[in-house]
C-alpha cells in the first residue's frame, strides 16, 4: 500500500493530536495561540498539497481510497476552509467558556474526515468518512454547553443525523446485496456490463437510501429540515464549517457516486433531481425572506445553494459538473467572508438578530464591505464569484434543455430563486448601512489574522468573478475523472 | 517585457492609482497627487516609447481571452495604431499637464485626494476608449467616461448648481449613448462582429454588407458622438459642465471627453464611408450648423469659461464637419492642435479665476497684462492659435478643414469661413476686455501671478500650441487614413507655406476671416468698459446672449410633453405596476411565512417529515 497518498490526512490528524497534547502543558492564557498555530499548520499542509501531482489516479486500501485530480481539488478546498474556520474559532474562543483547544482539535478531525471523503473510492470509505465528519460535528454544534440553544441544536443534529446514517448504511447494505461489491469502480463496470442490474429495484432502493444520507449532508429537499435550527444554534465557526465543509463533502461524495459509480442509473433520475433541485431552491429562498436571525438566514440561503448545486447534477453533463465545482469555489469565499464578519459582530451580542448589524458601516468599514460583498456575491450579482457560479450552472441547465424541454421550467424556477435571493440579501445590506437606530457606534477592533482572512475572501470573490478562466480550467481538469 | 505589455500598462496604471488613492491614501494628499500624476506621466513616456518602437510597422493588436466556455467567447483587446497612438499622446500629455496644474489649483481643497482619484479614473476610462479594439469594449469605457465625468463635474457636490450640472451632463450623454448602443447592436446583427479589424475587412470585401441599413447604422453610431461631443441638438449640456473645477473643464473640454466623439467617428470612419450611405452628408451639416450656432452664442457671453466652452462646441462642430467631408485626417489634426491650445486657454482662464478669487465675469477683469505676465503671454498665444493666425498651429488644422470644404461643398466652405471670422471676433473680445484696458474691479487691480506649479504647464502647453501645425502631424495622419498616397518628404520651409500652395483659396479666406473678425473686435472693444454691441444689433444680441432660447425651448418641451408623459407613466406605475409588485411581493412573502410554519422546532415533527421524505423519494422512483 502506498502510504504517501494519504500524507495530507496523516499530517492533519497528527496536527489535531498535537493540539490536544499541547493543551496539557500550555498555560490557559496562551491557548489562544494554539488555534493560530493550528491554522498555520493547516496552511502549511495546504501549501504542501500544491507539490503533489494527481494527474494519474492512484489507489490505496485496494480500490477504496483514490487520489486523483478531483480528490486533490476538494482536499485543497477543505484545507482552505479549515484555515479560515480556525482563525474564526480563535476570534470566537472567548464565548466557549473553556475547552477551546478541543474545539480546534475537533475541527481538525472533521477536516481529516472531509479529506478522506474527497478520496472515497467505495462505500466503505464513504460511510466511515461521513461518520467521522458527522460525529465530530455533533460535538462542535453543541460546544457552547452553557447555551440551551446550542445544546438543542446538538441534540437535533444528533438524532436526525443518526436517522440519516441509519438509512445510509441500510442503503449500502442493499447495494452490496444487489451488486456484490463495495467499490465504485467495480460497481460501475458491473452496471455497464449488465443492463439488467441497473433496473433492479433492490439496487435502486439502496442507491436512493444512500442519496438520502447524502441529501441530509447537503441539506437538500426533503432532508433540509434540520438545517435552519442547527445553523442557528451552533457557534458561528461551527456553522461556517457546516455550511462550507460538510456540504462540500456531501457534494464530492454525490459526484463520486452519481457521476462516477452509477452514471447509468443516475441518467434515469433526471426528473427526480430536477424536482429536488427546484423545490430546494424555492424552499430556501422563500423561507429566508421573513428571517430576522442572521445565522438562520444564512442557513436558508445555504439550503438554496444546495438547490443550485443540484442543478448541476440534474443537468448530468460535463458542463454541469464543472459548474458545480466552480460554484463551490465561489461559495467557499462568499460564505466564509459572511461568517467571519458574523463571528466578530456576534462575539458579544447574545442574539444574532439582523439589527446587530446596525451602524456596521461606521463601526468597521472593512467588516461592512466584506459582508456587503458576500451578500452581493450570494445574490449572484456580477462581477463577484457568486454571479459566475450561478451563470455556469444555469448555462448547463439551458444546454440540457436542448434534449429535455422540462429543463426550461427548472431554469425559470432557478431564476425566480435568484430574484428572491436579491430581496433577502439586500435586506442585510440595508441593515448594515441604512439602519435608523444605531445604539453603539464604537469602532470594532479586528485582529491581524482575521483581517488577513477577510482580505483573502474578498480577493477570492473578486478574482473568481473577474478572471473565471483559471478556476474553470482547474474544475474541468478535476471532473475529467468522472464518467461523463 | 514584450511590446504587447506596454498598452496594458498605460491603460491600467491610472486605474491602479485611483484604487490606491481611494483605499489607502485618502488622507495623504501629497502621495495621492504623486500617484495620480506619476501614473499619467509614465503612461506618456510609455506611449512615446510605443510610438518609437512601432513606427512604420503594422498596427499592434493584443488581446486577452477573458472567457471561453463552450460557445461563449469574450475578448478584451487593445489596438495600437497611428490613430490611437496620437490620441494616447494627447490624452496623457495634455492630461498630464492638467494633472500637474490641478495640484496647484486644488491646493487646500477638502476633497484633494478624492479629486485626484476621480481624475485618474477619468484618465483610465478615456484611455480605454482610445485603446479599445472592439465596439463593445469602447462602449463600456464610453460609459465609464460618462460616470467619471459625472464625478468630476459634480466634484463640488455641495453646490446645488454643480450637482444639477453633473446630472444634466450625465443624462444628455446617456440619451446619445442609447443611440450608440442601438448602432452597435445593429452592426453586430448585420456584420456579426464588433472587432474593428474584422469589421473593416468585412466592409472592404463587401461594401454592400450593411445594405439599406448603412445610413441608419451610421447615424445611430453618430448619436454617441452627438452626446459626447455635444453636437446640435444636444449642445445644451456642455456649457453646464463648467461647474466643475477649472482643470476639469480643461480636461473634459480640451483634451479628452468631447474629443472622444470625434475620435470614435474617426475609428469607425470605414463604417460611415460606405457607398450608398447618407450618414456623412448629415454629419457634415450637423457639424457645420453646430459650429455656427455655438460661435454666435459665444459672441455675447460674459463668463470667461462659458466663452471658451462655446468656442469648444464650435470647434468640435468643425471637426465633425471635417469627418462629414470625408477628411478624418483633418478632423484628427484639428483635434490635436485644439487639445493643445484649448487646454492652454482653459488653464490660463483658470489662472485668472484663481488669482481673482473665483471671479469669472470678463467685465470685472482688465489690466492683467502687467500683473500676470506669464498667463497673459501664453493666453495670447492660445488665442492667436485658436483664431488661426499664421503660422500658429490652429491655422494649419483649420486650413485643412476649410480646404476639404472648398473641395466638396462650397456652402459649408462659406459657413466655415464665417465661423472663423466669428471665432476671431469673440476671442479678440475676450482678450481685449479681460487682459487689456483698465482694471474693472478691485480684485483685478490687486491681482498677482499664479504659483509656478500652474504657470509651468501654461508655458509647456504654449509651445505645441504654437508649433504643432508644421510638425508633420498632418502627414502622419494622412499616411494612416490614405496609406495609398504615401506622403513625399518636404522641406521645413515648404511645410510652413504648404497651405498657400496646396489650397490658396482656403488659406487666403482663412486669413481674411481673421483680419475681418479681429478688426471688428478692435473697433468695438479697444479700452471698452462696457459692451456696446447690444446697442448696435439689438435683438440679435439678446438672442445670442440667451443662446437662441434653446434652453427655454427645451424647457417648454419638457414642461408640456414630457410632463404629460411623466404624469401618465407615473399613474401607470403607481396603479398597475405597483399593484403587480405588491401582489408578487405579498404572495411571495406569504408563502415564505407559511412555509416557515413547517419549521416548528419540534424534533418529532422533523423526524416525521424526514421519514416522509424518504418514503416520497422511494415512491417517486420505484412506483
Amino acid at each position: 500500500m502506498n502510504t504517501s497518498l494519504i500524507v495530507l490526512e496523516i499530517a492533519v490528524v497528527l496536527l489535531g493530536l498535537g493540539v490536544l497534547l499541547a493543551d496539557l502543558w500550555l498555560p490557559a492564557e496562551r491557548r489562544r495561540a494554539l488555534g493560530l498555530a493550528a491554522a498555520f499548520g493547516v496552511m502549511m499542509v495546504l501549501c504542501y498539497s500544491f507539490r503533489l501531482d494527481a494527474s494519474v489516479p492512484q489507489f490505496a486500501f485496494g480500490q477504496s481510497y483514490v487520489f486523483d485530480a478531483l480528490a486533490l481539488f476538494f482536499k485543497r478546498f477543505f484545507l482552505f476552509a479549515a484555515v479560515l474556520v480556525l482563525v474564526m474559532s480563535v476570534e470566537f474562543s472567548d464565548s466557549f467558556h473553556g475547552g477551546a483547544s478541543e474545539f480546534y482539535a475537533l475541527v481538525l478531525f472533521a477536516l481529516a474526515g472531509m479529506m478522506f471523503a474527497a478520496s472515497a473510492g467505495g462505500f466503505v470509505l464513504l460511510f466511515v468518512s461521513l461518520e467521522l465528519i458527522t460525529v465530530t460535528f455533533y460535538v462542535l454544534v453543541s460546544f457552547q454547553r452553557h447555551r440551551a440553544q446550542s445544546l438543542e441544536a446538538g441534540v437535533k443534529y444528533l438524532i436526525l443525523g443518526a436517522l440519516s446514517s441509519g438509512f445510509l448504511v441500510y442503503g449500502i447494505a442493499l447495494v452490496f446485496g444487489a451488486g456484490g461489491t463495495m467499490d465504485f469502480a467495480q460497481l460501475q463496470q458491473k452496471l455497464a456490463a449488465n443492463h439488467e442490474l441497473a433496473h433492479k429495484p433492490i439496487l435502486l432502493a439502496g442507491l436512493l437510501l444512500v442519496l438520502v444520507g447524502l441529501g441530509f449532508k447537503i441539506a437538500a429537499f426533503p432532508f433540509q429540515i434540520w438545517a435552519p435550527d442547527v445553523y442557528q444554534g451552533a457557534p458561528a465557526p461551527t456553522t461556517a464549517f457546516l455550511a462550507v465543509g460538510s456540504k462540500a463533502a456531501g457534494i464530492v461524495l454525490l459526484l463520486r457516486l452519481l457521476q462516477g459509480a452509477v452514471p447509468d442509473v443516475a441518467q434515469h433520475w433526471e426528473k427526480l433531481l430536477m424536482v429536488m433541485s427546484g423545490v430546494t431552491i424555492l424552499y430556501g429562498s422563500l423561507c429566508a425572506i421573513p428571517q430576522r436571525g442572521l445565522k438562520r438566514l444564512l442557513g436558508y440561503s445555504s439550503i438554496a445553494s444546495a438547490g443550485y448545486l443540484l442543478l448541476g447534477f440534474a443537468a448530468m453533463s460535463r458542463a454541469g459538473s464543472v459548474a458545480i465545482l466552480y460554484y463551490l469555489g465561489g461559495y467557499l469565499f462568499t460564505v466564509l467572508a459572511a461568517f467571519a464578519v458574523l463571528c466578530v459582530v456576534l462575539r458579544q451580542a447574545d442574539s444574532d438578530d439582523i439589527s446587530a448589524l446596525a451602524g456596521l458601516g461606521q463601526r468597521s468599514p472593512l467588516l461592512a464591505a466584506a459582508l456587503t460583498m458576500a451578500m452581493v456575491s450570494l445574490a449572484g450579482i456580477p462581477p463577484l464569484a457568486g454571479f459566475f457560479g450561478k451563470f455556469l450552472l444555469l448555462k448547463a441547465v439551458v444546454e440540457a434543455g436542448a434534449d429535455n424541454p422540462a429543463f426550461y421550467w427548472l431554469l425559470a424556477v432557478a431564476l425566480v430563486g435568484v430574484v428572491i435571493s436579491l430581496y433577502y440579501c439586500f435586506g442585510v445590506i440595508r441593515a448594515i448601512y441604512w439602519s435608523k437606530n444605531t445604539a453603539d457606534t464604537s469602532a470594532i477592533e479586528i485582529s491581524m489574522p482575521l483581517r488577513a482572512s477577510l482580505y483573502a475572501c474578498i480577493a477570492g470573490m473578486l478574482y473568481l468573478g473577474l478572471f473565471p478562466r483559471a478556476a474553470v480550467d482547474a474544475a474541468a481538469l478535476a471532473v475529467n475523472v468522472l464518467k461523463l | 517585457m514584450t511590446l504587447e505589455a506596454l498598452p496594458w500598462l498605460i491603460l491600467f496604471l491610472p486605474l491602479l492609482a485611483a484604487v490606491a488613492i481611494t483605499l489607502f491614501f485618502q488622507k495623504d494628499e501629497e502621495r495621492s497627487a504623486n500617484f495620480s500624476i506619476g501614473a499619467v506621466w509614465i503612461g506618456f513616456a510609455l506611449s512615446a516609447a510605443l510610438l518609437f518602437f512601432t513606427a512604420g510597422k503594422a498596427p499592434l493588436e493584443t488581446a486577452v481571452n477573458w472567457l471561453d466556455v463552450g460557445g461563449l467567447k469574450a475578448d478584451i483587446g487593445l489596438r495600437v495604431d497611428s490613430l490611437s497612438l496620437l490620441m494616447l499622446l494627447v490624452v496623457t500629455g495634455v492630461g498630464g499637464l492638467i494633472h500637474i496644474y490641478s495640484r496647484g489649483y486644488m491646493h487646500g481643497d477638502a476633497g484633494f485626494s478624492r479629486f485626484f482619484a476621480s481624475l485618474s479614473l477619468f484618465t483610465f476610462s478615456m484611455l480605454g476608449i482610445v485603446l479599445a479594439n472592439n465596439l463593445l469594449m469602447m462602449f463600456i469605457f464610453w460609459e465609464l467616461v460618462g460616470v467619471s465625468s459625472y464625478l468630476l463635474i459634480g466634484f463640488w457636490f455641495e453646490k446645488p448648481s454643480a450637482a444639477d450640472a453633473a446630472k444634466k451632463a450625465f443624462l444628455t450623454n446617456r440619451i446619445g449613448d442609447f443611440g450608440f448602443l442601438l448602432g452597435i447592436i445593429l452592426v453586430w446583427a448585420t456584420l456579426g462582429s464588433l472587432h474593428f479589424g474584422e469589421l473593416e475587412t468585412a466592409l472592404k470585401n463587401n461594401p454592400q454588407a450593411l445594405g439599406a441599413l448603412a445610413t441608419t447604422a451610421g447615424l445611430l453610431l453618430f448619436c454617441g458622438a452627438v452626446g459626447k461631443s455635444a453636437q446640435f441638438p444636444r449642445h445644451v449640456g456642455l456649457p453646464d459642465a463648467m461647474e466643475g473645477p477649472t482643470p476639469v473643464s480643461a480636461l473634459i473640454h480640451a483634451a479628452t471627453m468631447v474629443a472622444a466623439g470625434v475620435f470614435m467617428l474617426c475609428r469607425i470612419f470605414f463604417i460611415l464611408n460606405v457607398p450608398g450611405s447618407m450618414a456623412l452628408e448629415v454629419i457634415a451639416w450637423i457639424g457645420g450648423f453646430t459650429a455656427l450656432l455655438a460661435a454666435l452664442m459665444a459672441v455675447q457671453q460674459n463668463d470667461i469659461k462659458r466663452i471658451l466652452a462655446y468656442s469648444t462646441l464650435s470647434q468640435l462642430g468643425y471637426m465633425v464637419m471635417a469627418i462629414g467631408l470625408t477628411a478624418p485626417g483633418a478632423a484628427m489634426f484639428h483635434l490635436t492642435t485644439h487639445a493643445f491650445f484649448k487646454a492652454l486657454l482653459f488653464l490660463g482662464a483658470g489662472s485668472v479665476i484663481h488669482t481673482l478669487h473665483h471671479e469669472q465675469d470678463i467685465w470685472r477683469m482688465g489690466g492683467l497684462k502687467t500683473k500676470l505676465p506669464v498667463t497673459y503671454l501664453t493666453f495670447l498665444i492660445g488665442t492667436l492659435a485658436l483664431c488661426g493666425v499664421w503660422p500658429l498651429s490652429g491655422f494649419y488644422s483649420k486650413d485643412s478643414i476649410l480646404a476639404a470644404a472648398a473641395e466638396h461643398n462650397i456652402a459649408l466652405f462659406i459657413l466655415g469661413v464665417t465661423v472663423a471670422a466669428l471665432t476671431t471676433f469673440y476671442m479678440a473680445r475676450l482678450f481685449l476686455v479681460a487682459f487689456l484696458g483698465p482694471a474693472k474691479s478691485d480684485a483685478a487691480e490687486h491681482a498677482h501671478e499664479s504659483p509656478s506649479v500652474m504657470t509651468v504647464p501654461l508655458r509647456l502647453l504654449a509651445v505645441p500650441s504654437a508649433i504643432a501645425g508644421f510638425f508633420g502631424l498632418e502627414a502622419f495622419l494622412e499616411k494612416f487614413f490614405h496609406p495609398a498616397e504615401a506622403g513625399h518628404a518636404t522641406s521645413f520651409l515648404e511645410t510652413i507655406f504648404a497651405p498657400f500652395n496646396h489650397s490658396p483659396l482656403a488659406a487666403f479666406f482663412g486669413l481674411f476671416a481673421v483680419l475681418l473678425g479681429g478688426s471688428c473686435a478692435f473697433s468695438l472693444y479697444w479700452n471698452a468698459t462696457r459692451d456696446v454691441l447690444p446697442e448696435k444689433i439689438g435683438l440679435l444680441s439678446r438672442a445670442m446672449r440667451n443662446r437662441f432660447y434653446f434652453d427655454e425651448l427645451y424647457e417648454w418641451f419638457i414642461a408640456r410633453i414630457q410632463e404629460a408623459l411623466a404624469t401618465f407613466t407615473d399613474a401607470f406605475d403607481r396603479w398597475i405596476v405597483m399593484g403587480l409588485v405588491r401582489l408578487t411581493h405579498g404572495s411571495v412573502e406569504l408563502t415564505g411565512r407559511a412555509l416557515r410554519l413547517l419549521q416548528t422546532g419540534n424534533l418529532q415533527t422533523y423526524t416525521f417529515l424526514f421519514a416522509a421524505g424518504v418514503v416520497a423519494l422511494l415512491y417517486f422512483v420505484l412506483h
